[in-house]
Parts: structure tokens; C-alpha cells; sequence
């Protein structure tokens, strides 16, 4: 960072302000600006590619009590609730001299008439940590050498911040010094009316709590489609924690009847920091490995952990090969395209033939393996209670203008277990037949439709679903339904770290490689296809998918892009052994 | 700004709508009479108005507010006299006192105590934009749009109550009793306290102010929040909303869950004082209504946009409209052109007729699919309901308390018991999609019966006694009754429903899945092609897009075809023709009855609406037999392989007996096709049965025009 006025991480404003003076110099008005990016944006960049990403502190509900306003942070989070757009004065003249709000929640000087101000926008989201994120996920070692680095680093950059705030002109009120000033005035409204903090304090939504940190991220300049409901994001960006405008609630006559309502009411920016983004990234599943991947997605290399895991995998589920095999293909699938209303590459299993003996032995093992290998997992058992209790399926509260969500917001590539065995008999009222339909449509296309009172909308979802269950489960149809028949119950050795290291990375990339398949090959496909369907009518598009996607899953397990023969031959011979447990059940 | 008030003033006098009347000195008249409050002065007007040049209209819509003011300013001086009496209210009294007081007790001197002309007003002036173009979706309302007149669509969410909301304050003092004005243009303002005229202060007094309601002028005031329609969000994205400010007389139009239109200024909220210095960047924005239209979806209001008139015109100048619009309906689901083809018959429907004892034919077509699980029945109805304007889905289970038809209900802040209309009713004059139809509760089902032959439901519950309308097409879908067809029952015992509902389905079609070579590589290559290359494949066409189809079928819509006289005959030869071959038949499967007879004239009419024409032609006829055939033959095909007769000589003995008929030895190529096609031959099967019997030398082919002539023996 030499030779730059500014230190990107304790102080970027001051650089957001330098990249807008020099954009600036070279148009003569803010105004063809336009509150398009001016550079600021660019200049972060370069500091993050620079090895500046790991500098920077990570946010969560530890960090928070000792990360400064108005530095920079990264905070990794999924995408809860849009709130929407906002507007604000952009840049405004100060005596002759341009100004930009930017980045920013409070202006730094009174602003002048508005004929000489600039309004621009900027995106409110509302983040929250990753539902289900499991422990390992969280980059302890290096949160650590964070922390340590960042306490000491603390003292030095609040001087720091004082002195680059009092070094600017005298129209820079220091954060500190304003807040001060408007505690002692909290309500000098025009009204009269007594700020109502105390009592918006027992608003605040429940998720709003010190374990799962929630983020107000706003976003600049980047192009609507790039951020989507659901999707997990790393934002880098000003963090300004202001503790003081929920002091003035708002000032309205009546509030019970009015309803333009403040679109962050709830949202106190006490209890939720904000970040002012610069730069965010969508993350993948390997991005949450903890370590640094050295190993590369080469068929031999890959050949030895996945005998590792389905080994593994095999003493869990009591010697039962096929139900291991059957798991690991479950594991890596993922919905890769969308095409008309079918998802292709989902692979929901069902695990049947479970009875109330073995679903306490089987179902923790499987919980437990599924939590240390994957990032994000859920496990629902299904009740009758849970089925009426209450919407599974996020929906719009028009009173506080919020997502609620549900436990079905999920978040890209999770996991859920559903624990079908728990299952009583009972009555369904039409919550309860809701949530069977919701559950459903997920399962069969992947989609979860959200409430919004006067319609639904559809969320394209990505879950990996596993079910379990005594007989195949008729509200949850699953793509595979596999008998299980454990053999015996062996204890299960604790894997040593390196192989689970390499696990989780062997599932979270080989998920994700490409994939194809050969004209020669094709042809092959096609007419095993039509062979298999004139001998079973019963066969339907639904059922040639799920074996053409078994077959892209298995090379995949394999490190292999391209389907090749002996693949093939192995995924006929898994649904051959299926279809004899199935009939052997029967 | 003079030059602002002569262009408004000017196109306020002279402006003539079509009927060459001057619309807004009518207005004018009327708001002087206290017939109407509401001045609205439409952009469109503005547009086609000579002597306005587009620097002003580009003004007007871009600093609407300030406009306002300028049109207010400009009527307070053409305002005419009232030429009817109307009864002087309060506020008229206080005018008449105001103005006989004159000047003698203002100096003038403070604005204050000058009247504001808003007080003095008794109408509103809304400036509407322009219904040109498409209207806006909130997502699309950005930054740049402050301060301008735009036009949004979207559904109602919340409302507020209507409020008294103050436009003028009005104070008298109690030192020197002048009425000082303050005028109010923000939701709160500060109250006056001290008398600022010149009197009070030369006399060095701090006259105390009192304000006066009833001399004060109050707005109706209403706020709401409308929300992004479905379809105009993004994959992945949550509806945005909006605030809406409703004054005056557009207060109380809508309502939660109401479609609107909305044309409005898009301003923002400038936080005042010390929450400007804090939160200050961050400004509130709202959209002051200025028209409201509740969104129209139904084919007769529909409104052609841009160039699909030209659109429409060059498709109905194409002969192949009929296959081409099918074949657009579910362009991804493979096959079942015919079922595509009554599908689109559906859409378009007959004419209703009201005969002259007021007696109605109904002319929406009731079609029923039915067929094995996972054939895209689902897929089908919804796309339909995607393409129809006004269309419902439910399914014969699943809905919800009021269920199809309607239910009386109790309002749970009122205790009223009020009629909550069901899917039926909500599709009235429009398309009611029913999936899992053999799944329906059995009160919904004695209803159905109702709603698909007289169009109404009826209902006695609770003290109410009503009849709503429910004049609505009827798609169903059902499955089999065990789940799957089975070929070893008879279809009357695999079709779950009962006769008389069957009866009034003018089309059921059977989807069955079958053991055949072709369609199975067929399935096999797209699903392996949808694996392969993550996209479907190509469709060997370019589907029409769905607004194009929407508005083709309301261009449609509008005919209502007669039937010709010499058609009659021919009509009536072949209703008796399928009844005798129902007679002869040993097992009569099927229900020709006269409704039989009533669909083939829906059918008929239909299609001549598709291609534009006033009348039914014979080949309209033929095709509705054709449909009609086809679709028992989705039901019967296997009773007639077993029949004996063959598809070839089965064609030959049709093409004999009508030669026979008609006692001419020739038959034209077009003639004989249209008699197979009837009986649900191909054109494939003619052309075998042709070759087939002129080698027998029973007839001989022309050889280009393939006219058949019988050999004489």
C-alpha cells in the first residue's frame, strides 16, 4: 500500500473519496457521473486481488464487538429478504467543491440546496448467516490470526481514523464527535412526539440475535441480475454500526394507521450493522473448505478418496454396499440446468425399510457423517405437529414488509434430511396440506413457492434431499427409493482429519465439474433407453432422467467429465440390484 | 412561466376531442355547476393538441408538480359561471364573506394574509400520463425518474383509512381578527402561533392564532402500498413495493388485492430538520396518484400494443393460422396436435346466443382431458391459463374452503356473512382450469353441472339466495379411475364420471401412453438431449409468443359468425349420420345427444372465428366432425382395429358410400380427404388406400390432382 493516500482497510471512505475526486478531475460535474461507479469499486478490486482479502476482518457475531465503523470488513452470508431500492443523495456541491455520499450513511457536511445535489440508488439486502452451516465451515485458523492481528491492529487504527478525520478540512464531523452530539438531542423532532425506542427494541425480529449475525448489505452499481435470493455471497464493504437513528423512531401521527412505514424499522441499526458493499463474489460450496486445496481434480487422484469415502460409507450404513453407493451419488448431485419446469441433476433418495430400531442407530450416523462433510445441512422430522404448525415455506409479511422465512429457505446446494418415520397418523388442516404441496413441488422440480398473499412466487431451489422412512414415502416422492438393509452394526472409527479434509473437498468439487456425453455413446443411451422401456411400459421421461443422471453422477464420482461404457454398465447393474430389493420387498 | 400559463390556457379552450366538443370547458362547466371535482387532463390529450410542442409535453411529464399549479392557475381564470343553482354549502358561505370583506382588512403586505388560491378552489386537477407504451414496473421506477409523471402496474397490498388531510390552515387572530393562511404541502407542518400581520406587529402585540377548522381546507387522504405483479419478477428476485398517496377524489378506489394501473409523479420524501442532518441522505419516496384504472383482463377490453395489429393482420392473411397458433400452445410438450387444436378452440369459443325467449346458449367449449399420469395434462392446463387473459387453475381437491363454485362466509371484522365467489366465479368470462376433475368433492360436482350448461351457481345458504354468473370455459383434467387406464375395461369404466357430466364436455380426449418404437426413441433422445446439452431441443419452429396468440384470439373474439342456410342440411345429415352409427353399433360407447349437435356448431363457429369470417363454412364443419371423431377415437381406436375392418379398406368403403350418396362416379382429392379426416384417417392412409385399390383396378387416380373416378363395372 505504499505510495497511496489512503489505507483501503481502517480508512475506505478515504479512498472511495480520492477514486471521486479523481473521477472528478477528468468530467467537470458530478452529474454525468450518474451514480455510476467512479472507480471505487476498481481500486477495491485491486487491493483484494493483492492479497488485501485476507487482511480484511472477517464479520460475524464474534468479530462484531470489536470491528470499528466505518473500516472495512467481509461478511459471507446468504441472501434472506430484498428490501428493495433506496435513494440518497448522491453527491451534493459543498461550497464549490463536489461531494459524494457514497458509500456512506451520513452525510459529512450539511448538504446545500438540492438543485446542487445528485440523487442516486442503491440496493438494500438483507443477509444472514447460512442456515444449517455447520462448525467446520468457519475458517477458524485463520479467523484467529485474524482476531489477534485485528486487536492489536485496533488501537492503532482508531488513532489512526482520528487523526485522518481531523486532518481533513473542518467540515468533517468525526463519526465519534456526531454521535455524541445527537444522544443528548434525541427527539427534537418538530412534533414533539418521545422517541419510542424502548418499546421498537421488542420488534426487533427474533432472528435478529447475538449467535446468528444478520447484515444489512447495500449495493451499488452491480446489475440486478447478479444477485439472487438464496445465493450465498461474500460482501466486502464499509461497515458503519451507528448506534443512535433507532433512537428516533419514527415520527408518526398515528401509528397505527399509517402504513409508509420505514422500510427499516425492524432492522435497528444497533442490533444489524450495515455494510456498504464494494465488492461481492458468489461463493461455491468449495469455497467454505477450510483449508487451501492443493490436490487437483485428476481421475487418479481422486480414485483413492473416493474408495476412502464410500468405504466409509459403507461401515456406516451397516455394510449395506448398494445403499452407499446410492448415497455417495446422492451426494455429489446438484440441479445443473433447468429445463421447462424439470430440474435435471437432482438425485433425491429414499431410504426405506427403516423401523423404529434401527432409524435411532442409523439416523444420528447419518446426521452426524452428512454434518461433517458437507457445509450446510438441515434435518426436519417430519410430524404431523411440524405439518400444521406453520407455513414451511417463506412468506411476505405485509405488516412489517419482511420475508419471514421458513425452514425452506435454503440456501444453494444444502442438504435436508427428512425423518419420515416420526410420522403418525393424524389430520392435516390446510396448513398442514400446504406444506405436504410445498414439500412436494420441491422434491419433484425443485422449486419452493413462496407466499406472498396474492400469489406465490416461484424460487428455483437447489437441495439435496434424503429421506428416510419405513415404506416408501407416498407424500415425498422421491427420485430414488432404495430398501435398506443393513447387515450388521459395526462401530464407526472416527475418520483422522486429513481424510475428512479430503472428503469435503472431493464432494464439494467434483460436484460441481463439467460433463458430457459422446455421440457414439448417445446412440448407446438411446437405444438401452428404448430397450428398457419396451420391456417395462411403466418407464417414463422421469425414469430415463434419473439414469441418465446416475450415469453423469457416477463418471463425476469418478473424476471423469465424459460418460464412458463401463459407467454406464455400472449404473444398469445399481438400478438392477434396486429393482431386486424392490420386488424382494414386495 | 407567462408563456407556460398561455399554452395551458389556450389548449384548456380549444382543445376538441373526436366529437369536435371542447372536452375540458365542459369539465370546466360541470366543476362550476358542482357536478364533478376532478379535472383530469390527459397527456394523450396534450399529445394530439396542435399547438403544444413537444418542449412543453416533455415539461409536463418530467416536473408534473409544478404543472399541476400552472393548469390550477390557468382554470382559476376560464372557471364559468355557474348556469345551474346548486345549493351553497358551508364552505361557499365563507367565500361569499371572504369576498365581500374585499381588501379592507389585508394590507397586503404579509403572504400570509393573502388568500391562497388553493382555498378558494373546489375541483382537483390530475394531470394523467399517457396510456401509450407499456406501463412501468416498479423494479423499472429509478433514480431519474423523481419529479416525473410515470405509469406503473401492480397489485394492492395494504390500505390505509381515508383521512381528512389539511391543505390550508386557517387562523384567526385574536388581537387584530385578521384569517391568516398557511398553506400545507407536506404530511406534517408547524402550526402558527404568533399573529404575523403588519396591525399586530406595528402594535407591537403577539396576537395569539387560532386556528379555525371549518374555515380550513381539508384533503381526502388515503395511502397504499402496491406490489410488483408475479410476472414481472425476476427468477430469484422478492417483489418490490411501492408507496402510493391518494388524494381527493381518487381516495377509495382500491382496495388489498386489487390489479391497478396507476399513473403518478414519483416524488421523494425530503426528511426535514435534524433527521435530514443525520439520516439525511436516505430520502423516502412515494407516488402521488394522479389516475387509477383497475386492470382489465378480459379478451373484450383487450388493447392492442405497438405493431401487433400488424401482427394479427399478416397472420390472418397466412392460410396456416389454425395449425400454426396450435402448434404455439405448449410448444415444448411433444405431439397431441389435435388436443393442441381444441385447446385453441377453447380459447376462442363460440358466440353466446340468447334466443328471443330468453333462453342462453352457452358458446364457451367445455373439454375434459383425460389420460395415464405424467402425459403433461398439468403442464397442458397451465399453459393454457397462461395464455388466456383471465384464467383460473385449482384442482378438484385442493381448493381451498369456497371451492369452486362459492360459499357464504363470515367477515370476521364485521360479523357479516358475505358470498366469497370460488374458482368458477372468479373465471367468469374467462378459463377455469380443473386438475384432478375425478377428485372433486361431490357438493362441488352437483354444482359443476350448473355452471357448465346454464353458466350460473347458485347458491341458498345462510339467508342468502343468489345466482352468480359463471360464465366460464372448462378445462378439466382427470385421471383414470384406477389410476392408470386399463385396456382391459371398458372406457366407460375407466372414465370415473358420470354420464351426464360427460355429456357436457363437447371434447374428451384420452392420452394414453403406448407401447410404440417411435414415440419411445423419441422421449429417449430429448430426455438424453436435455442431459446432453442442458437445453431443450430445438422445436424445428418459432413458436408464436403468447401476447401475440393473446391477442389474436380477442381479435378473434370480436366475430360472431352466422351460420349460412345451405350449411343447415349438411349439419343436420351429419349429426343423423353419427347417430345411426351409434344405433347400429352393438356396444354404443359414446353419447351423442343434441348437445352433440350444439357442440359441432361451438366447434364450427370457432373456427370460423379463427379465420376472421362472418360465416361458418363447410370446412369449418368438417373439422369440427373431424375433432369430434378424433377425440372418440382417443377413446375407442382399439374397438375398431377389433371391428375387422381395416384403416385402408375401412377408407375405401367410406369414399364408396359417399360417391354412392352423392350417385357421381367422380370424387374430388379434397372431397375424399375431408370425408377420412371425419372418420380420423390420414392423409397418409388415403393416399395407401388410393394406390391399393387402383391396382385392383376399382378406380383410377388422376395422376396430379389424385381426383379419384370410380371404374364403372
Amino acid at each position: 500500500m505504499v505510495g497511496l493516500p489512503y489505507d483501503c482497510l481502517s480508512n475506505p471512505l478515504g479512498a472511495v473519496r480520492f477514486a471521486f475526486d479523481k473521477a472528478l478531475s477528468s468530467s467537470d460535474s458530478a452529474a454525468a457521473l450518474d451514480g455510476k461507479d467512479f472507480g471505487a469499486a476498481d481500486l477495491f478490486l485491486r487491493f483484494l486481488d493483492n492479497g488485501g482479502l485476507l487482511k480484511v476482518p472477517l464479520l460475524n457475531s464474534k468479530t462484531i464487538k470489536w470491528l470499528q465503523p466505518n473500516t472495512l470488513v467481509r461478511f459471507r452470508g446468504m441472501i434472506q429478504d430484498m428490501l428493495g431500492n433506496e435513494f440518497y443523495v448522491g453527491a451534493y456541491k459543498d461550497r464549490d467543491v463536489w461531494r459524494t455520499n457514497k458509500y456512506a450513511d451520513v452525510s459529512q457536511s450539511p448538504m446545500g440546496s438540492p438543485s446542487n445535489s445528485q440523487i442516486w440508488e442503491r440496493r438494500l439486502i438483507y443477509c444472514t448467516p447460512v442456515p444449517g452451516q455447520n462448525d467446520w465451515t468457519e475458517p477458524s485458523a485463520s479467523c484467529i490470526h485474524l482476531e489477534t492481528l485485528g486487536k492489536e491492529k485496533r488501537q492503532r487504527d482508531e488513532d489512526a481514523v482520528m487523526e485522518d478525520l481531523s486532518s481533513q478540512t473542518e467540515g468533517f464531523p468525526c463519526p465519534k464527535r456526531m454521535r455524541e452530539g445527537d444522544t443528548a438531542t434525541p427527539s427534537s423532532t418538530i412534533h414533539g412526539v418521545p422517541a419510542e425506542g424502548i418499546s421498537s427494541m421488542a420488534m426487533v425480529p427474533s432472528d435478529v440475535d447475538k449467535e446468528n449475525l444478520s447484515c444489512l448489505v447495500k449495493i451499488y452499481d452491480s446489475p440486478e441480475s447478479d444477485l439472487k435470493l438464496n445465493d450465498v455471497f461474500e460482501f466486502v464493504g464499509i461497515l458503519t454500526f451507528d448506534q443512535d437513528i433507532s433512537m428516533e423512531k419514527d415520527n408518526k401521527d398515528d401509528p397505527e394507521n399509517t402504513i409508509c412505514e420505514d422500510l427499516l424499522v425492524d432492522l435497528l441499526p444497533s442490533k444489524v450493522p450495515r455494510i456498504h458493499c464494494l465488492v461481492h463474489r458468489k461463493l461455491a460450496q468449495s469455497d467454505f473448505l477450510p483449508g487451501p486445496v492443493t490436490l487437483e481434480p485428476k481421475p487418479h487422484l481422486v480414485k483413492p478418496i473416493r474408495e476412502a469415502l464410500l468405504g466409509h460409507l459403507t461401515t456406516l450404513l451397516g455394510n449395506d454396499g448398494v445403499a452407499a453407493q446410492y448415497m455417495l451419488l446422492h451426494l455429489l448431485s446438484r440441479v445443473h440446468a433447468r429445463i421447462d419446469t424439470v430440474a435435471v441433476g437432482k438425485l433425491a433418495l429414499n431410504l426405506t425399510s427403516l423401523t423404529n430400531e434401527s432409524i435411532s442407530v442409523f439416523k444420528n450416523r447419518i446426521l452426524c457423517i452428512l454434518k461433517t462433510l458437507l457445509p450446510f445441512t438441515h434435518d426436519v422430522p417430519l410430524t404431523v405437529e411440524l405439518l400444521n404448525a406453520g407455513p414451511l415455506a417463506p412468506r411476505k409479511d405485509y405488516d412489517s414488509n419482511r420475508l419471514l422465512s421458513g425452514p425452506l429457505q435454503l440456501a444453494e446446494g444444502s442438504h435436508l434430511t427428512i425423518d419420515e418415520t416420526q410420522l403418525k397418523a393424524g389430520s392435516l388442516d390446510s396448513t398442514g396440506i400446504d406444506n405436504t404441496r410445498v414439500l412436494k413441488s420441491l422434491l419433484e422440480w425443485q422449486k419452493v413457492d413462496y407466499d406472498f398473499t396474492y400469489y406465490k412466487v416461484e424460487m428455483p431451489a437447489d437441495v439435496q434431499l434424503l429421506i428416510l422412512s419405513e415404506g416408501k414415502s407416498n407424500i415425498l416422492p422421491a427420485d430414488i427409493v432404495l430398501p435398506f438393509c443393513p447387515s450388521s452394526v459395526d462401530s464407526l472409527g472416527t475418520p483422522n482429519a486429513e481424510s475428512l479434509a479430503a472428503w469435503r473437498w472431493y464432494l464439494a468439487t467434483m460436484r460441481s465439474l463439467t460433463h458430457s456425453i459422446e455421440p457414439d455413446m448417445q446412440k448407446v443411451l438411446e437405444d438401452d433407453l428404448v430397450a428398457a422401456r419396451q420391456t417395462d411400459r411403466s418407464l417414463g421421461t422421469q425414469d430415463f432422467s434419473r439414469l441418465l443422471t446416475m450415469g453423469r453422477l457416477l463418471s463425476i464420482s469418478f473424476g471423469e467429465t465424459c460418460l464412458s461404457m463401463e459407467h454406464w454398465q455400472m449404473v444398469k447393474e445399481l438400478e438392477r440390484l434396486r429393482r431386486e430389493r424392490l420386488q424382494g420387498r414386495i | 412561466m407567462y408563456r407556460n400559463a398561455d399554452i395551458a390556457k389556450d389548449f384548456l379552450i380549444h382543445f376538441a376531442d373526436s366529437d369536435a366538443e371542447a372536452k375540458y370547458m365542459n369539465i370546466l362547466q360541470d366543476v362550476s355547476n358542482r357536478k364533478t371535482r376532478a379535472i383530469q387532463i390527459d397527456v394523450d390529450d396534450l399529445l394530439n393538441y396542435k399547438d403544444v410542442d413537444e418542449e412543453f409535453l416533455s415539461r409536463v411529464t418530467e416536473n408534473t408538480r409544478r404543472y399541476i399549479g400552472v393548469f390550477a392557475g390557468a382554470i382559476d381564470e376560464l372557471m364559468p359561471d355557474p348556469t345551474e343553482a346548486f345549493l351553497d354549502d358551508d364552505n361557499d358561505i365563507l367565500m361569499t364573506q371572504r369576498n365581500d370583506d374585499g381588501n379592507d382588512n389585508t394590507d397586503g403586505s404579509d403572504a400570509r394574509q393573502r388568500m391562497p388560491p388553493e382555498i378558494k378552489r373546489f375541483y382537483e386537477v390530475y394531470i394523467k400520463a399517457s396510456s401509450q407504451g407499456r406501463p412501468f414496473t416498479i423494479r423499472e421506477v429509478r433514480a431519474s425518474n423523481i419529479g416525473q409523471l410515470v405509469r406503473i402496474s401492480g397489485i394492492v397490498t395494504r390500505c390505509s383509512d381515508v383521512k381528512p388531510l389539511m391543505q390550508v390552515a386557517v387562523y384567526t387572530c385574536e388581537e387584530c381578527g385578521f384569517e391568516i393562511y398557511q398553506e400545507v404541502t407536506a404530511r406534517v407542518f408547524m402550526p402558527l402561533f404568533e399573529c404575523p400581520s403588519s396591525r399586530c406587529k406595528l402594535n407591537n402585540v403577539k396576537g395569539n392564532l387560532i386556528l379555525q377548522l371549518r374555515a380550513s381546507k381539508f384533503l381526502k387522504f388515503q395511502e397504499a402500498k402496491i406490489q410488483e405483479l408475479a410476472e414481472h419478477v425476476p427468477k430469484g428476485h422478492i417483489p418490490r413495493s411501492m408507496t402510493i398517496h391518494i388524494r381527493g377524489e381518487l381516495t377509495r378506489k382500491v382496495a388489498p388485492g386489487d390489479i391497478v394501473e396507476l399513473s403518478g409523479i414519483f416524488l421523494p420524501i425530503p426528511y426535514t430538520g435534524f433527521r435530514a442532518m443525520r439520516a439525511g441522505l436516505i430520502a423516502d419516496t412515494y407516488l402521488e396518484a394522479m389516475s387509477i384504472s383497475h386492470f382489465k383482463k378480459k379478451y373484450e377490453d383487450y388493447e392492442f400494443r405497438g405493431d401487433e395489429e400488424e401482427q394479427i393482420a399478416s397472420l390472418a392473411e397466412d392460410g396456416d393460422i389454425y395449425n400454426k397458433l396450435s402448434r404455439s400452445l405448449a410448444p415444448e410438450i411433444y405431439g397431441h396436435e389435435d388436443i393442441k387444436k381444441a385447446l385453441l378452440l377453447l380459447l376462442v369459443g363460440a358466440p353466446h346466443r340468447k334466443l328471443k325467449d330468453g333462453m342462453k346458449i352457452r358458446g364457451d367449449l367445455h373439454i375434459c382431458l383425460m389420460g395415464d399420469p405424467g402425459v403433461a395434462k398439468s403442464q397442458l392446463l397451465k399453459h393454457i391459463i397462461n395464455v388466456a387473459p383471465r384464467g383460473v387453475y385449482t384442482t378438484g381437491k385442493g381448493s381451498s374452503g369456497v371451492g369452486l363454485t362459492a360459499a357464504v362466509q363470515k367477515d370476521p371484522v364485521t360479523n357479516e356473512m358475505v358470498l366469497e365467489g370460488g374458482a368458477l366465479v372468479l373465471a367468469d368470462m374467462g378459463i377455469c382450469a380443473i386438475d384432478e376433475f375425478d377428485k372433486m368433492d361431490e357438493s362441488d360436482r352437483t354444482a359443476i353441472h350448473e355452471v357448465m350448461e346454464q353458466q350460473t351457481v347458485s347458491i341458498a345458504k345462510a339467508g342468502i339466495t343468489t345466482s352468480l354468473n359463471a360464465r366460464t370455459a372448462v378445462l378439466a383434467a382427470a385421471n383414470p379411475a384406477w389410476g392408470r387406464y386399463d385396456l382391459r375395461r371398458t372406457p366407460a369404466e375407466n372414465i370415473n364420471l358420470p354420464p351426464a357430466l360427460l355429456s357436457r364436455f363437447d371434447l374428451l380426449w384420452l392420452i394414453l401412453d403406448r407401447a410404440d418404437m417411435d414415440g419411445d426413441l423419441e422421449m429417449a433422445r430429448h430426455v438424453v438431449y436435455v442431459h446432453q446439452h442442458k437445453e431443450p431441443p430445438a422445436l424445428g419452429f418459432t413458436p408464436l409468443q403468447p401476447s401475440i396468440l393473446r391477442a389474436y384470439i380477442s381479435a378473434a373474439r370480436k366475430l360472431s359468425p352466422s351460420f349460412p342456410r345451405e350449411l343447415e342440411e349438411y349439419i343436420a345429415t351429419a349429426y343423423s349420420n353419427i347417430r345411426q352409427d351409434e344405433a347400429k353399433s352393438s356396444s354404443p360407447h359414446s353419447y351423442t345427444t343434441i348437445r352433440t349437435l350444439l357442440s359441432i356448431l361451438r366447434i364450427s363457429a370457432a373456427l370460423a372465428r379463427l379465420r376472421f369470417s362472418d360465416t361458418v363454412a363447410q370446412s369449418d364443419v368438417d373439422e369440427a366432425l373431424r375433432l369430434i371423431q378424433m377425440s372418440k377415437f382417443s377413446l375407442y381406436s382399439d374397438d375398431r382395429q377389433r371391428s375387422g375392418l381395416d384403416a385402408i379398406s375401412d377408407i375405401y368403403s367410406v369414399i364408396r358410400d359417399e360417391a354412392a350418396r352423392t350417385k357421381k362416379l367422380d370424387v374430388s382429392y379434397a372431397h375424399a380427404l375431408n370425408w377420412i379426416s371425419r372418420k380420423g384417417y390420414s392423409e397418409a392412409q388415403l393416399k395407401e388406400c388410393l394406390e391399393e385399390y387402383a391396382a385392383l383396378n376399382v378406380w383410377q387416380i388422376h395422376p396430379n390432382t389424385f381426383d379419384i373416378r370410380f371404374i364403372d363395372a
